[in-house]
């Protein structure tokens, strides 16, 4: 073998590997992308101030939350000690919000990928990253990682606080989530008031009114006298408890206020709260686009537009879900996606948990207003309906209507809140109790108590003592029941079209008088007639008649 | 195999003289090779010197004893600073020797270092030992009632007081 | 003395120190090269000799060990990678922090903020699948030749071990980042070694004789893949595997040298012909010098006996072919980090298994057997494969074909049957078993000892046994039985890999392409 061909070979192979490595410290030392933004940055930059200015990494760096965040090496204008370029869209300041970025770092809010300096990759649009940054639209979602509470009245409270808030015009002089806060044109020109968008996060005056009030009527009033005026003591308190919810993170809270009224909960546990017969819900914003089916979803691959599809046709996207339509429109799908990406609660060490998480965690406090209304809309609303007349899902045996006035005049408050707390195993309806869906009693009294609302308030009947009295003659009973009531609970009550009566709790709690009471009287408004008063439809049954059926029904107790 | 034999040259075939052409081409790979071996050592040795430095914020609250004498030295647990309040305001006095980066004792008369004997006034300058330069004093802020925020990681001119 | 210099004028002493002083730079360089610049044959040689590393090689080598064709500079190339593999990972070690989740985000600061990080540990990857690839056909090259053979038998087994350290190095190093792939796979691999469980559990005697558990135990440290096993693969990876494979490589080189050089065939010197003018001519005069030491020596000593006709000087003839070859080396792997990264997925969690999990691609034949029985694929099989390579020395005591590739009875003929015969019985074993599946599917209840013991994966190795005793019988040849062996083995290796890669998709289904498989 000739010398000369392995010369040529050394030759070749060292001058193709000496430009490889060339070219990598070119592409190391001058092409990286933060270092062309950089020296735009520097370049941009006032002539004394560009000497002193580096081109250098930049990183935020909290090691209590985990975060080593690079993006203020691209957002130079981010970091601590540079100066922002007004309007840039790369270089500008970070809007004024209640964590300081230097000593939060930046992912903790926005996910995406800190550690990453290249922008694909920490924006977090690349495989293998789970967390990509949030859209700009949902931003306020990155709360969700330490707060849980955030203050959340029901949507009605909400709507009404807002609009008294207007109403009075208190936008003339406070800012409001970006709206507002100088007195209108025409009117005397003065100090607009303080912005009140992170009120309810900073707490306010509780003497607020009485101030206003005096300051308006003092002598040298100027244009307060014409700007407040005495308000009510119940708008008052609406606008208060409006204020309260004011946390710095507009459309979150309401978006939240929206699930707790669709009655999600039902189904879904967040939190340990809630139902069962849907996916847990406490990390769904955390979820990773790359392991969801979008096969069934048009658009882009990611989690928001999952959602929303997920919204607009369950079954469509995830196949086999049990979830039904519920014919949201757009923006209830929007604000729902915006709550659902901000369930990402992280650990972090307690010493970084906000008060709301503190009191949630440590003291069992809510993160849900626990007035009977909002746990009705939060729990009960999506299958019992949002006035309680019930919901009839496409698919699905129809929800019963715990509004009925019927059922409400015969059913105790302790029948109604035994049905709660233990549900009805077997059918759909889980058990509240503390250790299954998360309630505790007071919260199941307080819906309960709400329930009586449907009815026009009335309270419920007291339950008779003894519960059991009835002595009716079973085979009687038998007969009658195959004849009369078989056809739609089932031959042996396991339930048809009505609802099953061989179920161990509604046996358990139901006492004689109610069950004698139901057949008797029936449901107005469904298919259950009144066996007492005469109709064409079937023959009147007697006292004694009636007896014999539930006497029969009781022997089905104890069987299953 | 006697091939360019000896007949030109005296010496033996054992000892023969230098190579007769100049070997441009091994010559060129020879230095190419040797030109890619020193690059990559560039290279590897820009490696191990780290682009960017974790350093955590050293900014923490603090809250003085009420009990605290005026001019007398409060040394935080787990800080490497102390504190001082006097008819001036307050101010903080880092706790890093100047001398090799030992944390010194503050003591009412004085700061000690206990690995080679650094003496310190109590307004950090030097007394004694081979500490080079006085002890810094670092940036102090009002925090609420009665907590200030201090930030061990920014020195400021000596004299810096914040008013109580 | 100093008292003595002080009083006398600035004579003899001082200019002496200074003489020296300017003399340093000169004999400094002397005493590290003693020969001077080699540019004599002469000089060349002794700087060969004078060098701990040059050393390594022959002063001279033969002119049939410079044929590119001899050895495709594989053994070369793999040496090259070893060491790439070494230089970058010394690197990657000044950044990397071996703590589960910790060393995730220091791959990912090697990735964005350390000075060519991601370049370094692409080129680590890369390095150590080309040392992996050149490892594999360096054996099928020794093989082919039949270079194994007296007096090289034992670097065969030295080469024997060295292919299982790279493999562990290999292994070991897959688990260091921490990611998804890299946990799902050392699973696998844990698994695999706890796999003689199966044989155990078979005949009911794990709780006395556990050997399996106790495997696992040992690599892992724990039950399960956490802190304990990285710490302990971060060891094995940085520490123990690289000092046995250099020990292995220092013996394996100073064995080349020892054992005279490269196989040749024994008409070597007839076929090369004359030297081609322009190359420097060997020695004329009967060389008496070089063989004293050798003469004192009991035993056979391979170069005596031979005149040095057809060798050149080892420097520069040899060095150029192994410099060309490692820089070529260098040059893949630079090329290919700078087109395909080395991949980090997510951060491992136990919690979420990858579908499909699998092992580095040279470990997919191996997880294809696995997946027809965990024992039999992961340990039975490649134990007796490593155990019939060692052998194959011993017993393979013919002459015929040394030095030649393919040589022996039979030759290129012989081998390109096996291999027909190999991907035929491999394809076909592997095509019967993905269409009609295998004992399980028709008789639920068959014993677990019985497919341990007949599955696909041990009737291919019992086909290509068989068919290697036909060869034995036929040739009456043991070589000829080996070389049909060893094809076969390869054959049946390369085509379970591509399956494994390729093929295999979630569930460890077979699916004819990746674009197939089901969104998980």
């Amino acid at each position: 073998m000739d010398v000369r061909w392995n010369k040529l070979l050394l030759l070749g192979a060292s001058l193709a590997t000496l430009a490889l490595l060339v070219a990598a410290a070119v592409e190391e030392n001058f092409a990286r992308e933060w270092r062309v933004l950089q020296r735009r940055y520097r370049q941009r930059l006032p002539a004394e101030k560009a000497r002193d200015f580096s081109v250098q990494l930049r990183q935020i760096f909290v090691p209590s939350l985990r975060a080593t965040d690079r993006c203020t090496s691209c957002h130079v204008g981010m970091s601590p000690g540079e100066e922002p370029i007004e309007g840039d869209p790369v270089f500008g300041k970070h809007p004024r919000v209640a964590h300081e970025p230097a000593e939060y770092g930046c992912a903790v809010c926005h996910g995406g990928q800190g550690r990453a300096t290249r922008k694909a990759d920490a924006h977090g649009l690349v495989p293998h990253w789970p967390r990509p940054m949030l859209p700009r639209r949902y931003v306020y979602a990155g709360c969700g990682s330490c707060h849980t509470h955030l203050a959340v009245p029901n949507l009605d409270m909400l709507a009404r606080g807002r609009a008294l808030f207007e109403r009075y015009d208190c936008l003339a002089c406070h800012a409001l989530d970006g709206r507002g806060g100088t007195f209108r044109p025409g009117s005397v020109a003065a100090a607009s008031g303080p912005d009140l968008s992170g009120a309810g996060a900073a707490g306010f005056d509780p003497q607020w009114y009485e101030k206003h009030l005096a300051k308006s009527q003092a002598p040298d009033a100027g244009p307060w006298r014409v700007s407040f005026g005495p308000i009510p003591a119940e708008d008052r308190r609406t606008i208060e408890e409006f204020l309260s919810s004011r946390v710095g993170a507009p459309g979150l809270v309401e978006s939240k206020a929206l699930f707790h009224s669709l009655g999600c909960r039902g189904c879904h546990k967040i939190g340990g709260v809630g139902g069962d017969d849907g996916p847990d819900l406490t990390l769904e914003g955390e979820k990773d686009p790359a392991r969801l089916d979008f096969s069934n979803v048009p658009g882009e691959r990611t989690l928001p537009n999952w959602l929303a599809e997920h919204f607009r046709a369950p079954a469509a996207v995830v196949p086999g879900s049990q979830m039904p339509q519920l014919g949201l429109s757009e923006e209830q799908i929007d604000a729902l996606v915006f709550y659902l990406l901000s369930l990402r609660r992280s650990d972090f060490p307690e010493a970084y948990w906000p008060k709301d998480r503190i009191r949630a965690q440590r003291f069992g406090e809510r993160e849900f207003a626990t007035d009977g209304a909002t746990l009705y809309g939060t729990f009960c609303a999506a299958c019992h309906g949002p006035r309680g007349e019930g919901m009839r899902y496409p698919g699905l045996p129809a929800f019963p209507a715990i509004g009925n006035p019927d059922f409400l005049g015969i059913a105790s408050d302790r029948f109604v809140a035994a049905t709660v707390e233990h549900g009805r195993p077997g059918r759909r309806m889980p058990a509240w109790g503390e250790k299954e869906g998360g309630l505790r009693p007071a919260e199941i009294r307080a819906v309960v108590a709400y329930a009586r609302s449907f009815a026009g308030g009335a309270p419920g009947p007291v339950d008779r003592q003894p519960w059991r009295w009835v002595r009716g003659d079973v085979k009687a009973g038998a007969e009658l029941y195959a004849s009369t009531c078989a056809l739609c609970h089932g031959p042996r009550g396991e339930g048809a079209e009505g609802p099953a009566l061989a179920n161990p709790v509604l046996l358990a709690n139901a006492t004689d008088a109610y069950l004698v009471e139901t057949i008797r009287r029936g449901r107005r408004g469904t298919s259950m007639p009144g066996f007492g008063s005469p109709s064409p439809a079937h023959r009147v049954l007697s006292d004694q008649e009636i007896e014999s059926i539930v006497a029969f029904i009781r022997t089905w107790e104890g069987k299953r | 195999m006697t091939t360019r034999s000896s007949a030109t040259n005296a010496r033996s075939r054992l000892e023969p003289g230098p190579l007769p052409r100049r070997d441009f081409l091994g010559l060129a790979a020879i230095w190419s090779a040797a030109a890619t071996l020193a690059f990559a050592l560039l290279g590897i040795a820009r490696l191990p010197r780290a682009a960017v430095v974790p350093v955590p914020s050293r900014k923490f609250r603090v809250v003085l004893p009420e009990s605290l004498p005026p001019g007398e030295p409060y040394a935080p647990p787990g800080r490497a600073v102390a504190l001082f309040r006097d008819a001036g305001g307050v101010y903080a006095v880092s706790r890093v020797c100047t001398h090799l980066g030992c944390i010194v004792n503050a003591q009412p008369d004085g700061f000690h270092c206990p690995c080679h004997g650094s003496r310190f006034a109590l307004d950090g300058s030097v007394v004694k030992g081979p500490a080079p330069r006085a002890l810094p004093w670092v940036a102090v802020s009002r925090a609420g009632e009665g907590t200030y925020l201090v930030d061990e990681g920014k020195t400021v001119p000596r004299g810096t007081k914040v008013a109580v | 003395m100093m008292r003595a210099g002080a009083g006398q004028p600035p004579g003899s002493g001082m200019r002496r120190f200074a003489e020296n002083l300017r003399a340093a730079p000169r004999r400094i360089a002397e005493s590290v090269i003693r020969t001077g610049w080699p540019t004599t044959d002469r000089a060349r040689s002794s700087f060969v000799f004078g060098n701990l590393f040059f050393h390594l090689h022959s002063v001279r080598v033969h002119r049939w060990t410079l044929r590119w064709a001899t050895t495709w500079g594989l053994g070369v190339a793999a040496a090259g990678g070893f060491f790439l593999t070494l230089v970058t990972g010394i690197l990657l070690m000044f950044y990397y922090k071996p703590y589960p989740g910790v060393a995730y985000d220091s791959i990912k600061d090697i990735h964005f903020v350390v000075p060519t990080g991601q370049f370094i540990r692409n080129i680590h990857r890369w390095s150590a699948q080309l040392m992996v690839v050149a490892v594999f056909l360096h054996m099928a090259r020794v093989f082919y030749t039949a270079a194994y053979r007296p007096p090289r038998e034992f670097n065969w087994v030295v080469g024997m071990f060295l292919l299982v350290t790279t493999l562990g190095l290999s292994f070991t190093g897959y688990l260091l980042p921490w990611d998804q792939l890299a946990y799902w796979a050392i699973t696998i691999g844990a698994n695999i070694a706890q796999s003689p469980r199966e044989v155990t559990d078979a005949l009911g005697i794990t709780d006395v004789f556990d050997l399996g558990g106790l495997q696992k135990l040992l690599l892992l440290g724990s039950e399960e893949i956490g802190e304990e096993a990285l710490i302990r693969f971060y060891l094995l990876h940085v520490m123990i595997l690289p000092l046995v494979l250099v020990a292995l490589l220092g013996v394996h080189f100073w064995r080349v040298r020892k054992d005279g050089g490269l196989a040749r065939p024994a008409d070597a010197d007839a076929r090369l012909g004359r030297l081609a003018p322009r190359t420097y001519p060997v020695f004329t005069e009967t060389p008496a010098k070089t063989y004293q030491l050798a003469a004192i020596v009991r035993g056979r000593t391979p170069a005596v006996g031979r005149g040095p006709e057809h060798t050149l000087p080892a420097l520069p003839h040899l060095f150029y072919a192994e410099a060309g070859v490692f820089l070529l080396a260098t040059l893949i792997c630079l090329a290919l980090s700078m087109v395909w990264d080395a991949p980090l997925k997510e951060l491992a969690n136990p919690a979420l298994p990858e579908n499909p999990a699998k092992a580095p691609w040279y470990f997919l034949g191996l997880q294809e057997l696995v997946s027809f029985s965990a024992f039999m694929g992961g340990i039975g099989i490649p134990t007796v494969v490593v155990l019939g390579l060692l052998l194959i020395p011993y017993l393979d005591r013919e002459t015929e074909g040394t030095g030649e590739w393919f040589g022996g009875p039979g030759g290129p003929k012989l081998v390109l049957l096996s291999a027909v015969v190999g991907l035929a019985a491999v394809l076909g074993v592997e095509a019967f078993a993905i269409h009609f599946g295998w004992i399980r599917e028709w008789w639920p209840e068959t014993p677990q000892l019985l497919i341990t013991f007949v599955n696909p994966g041990t009737v291919l190795t019992a086909i290509y046994a068989l068919y290697s005793v036909a060869l034995v019988r036929r040739y009456d040849s043991t070589r000829a039985g080996a070389l049909g062996l060893f094809t076969c083995f390869l054959c049946g290796y390369v085509v379970l890999t591509v399956i494994g890669v390729h093929f295999r998709g979630p569930n460890w289904e077979f699916y004819w392409s990746p674009a197939h498989w089901p969104v998980h």
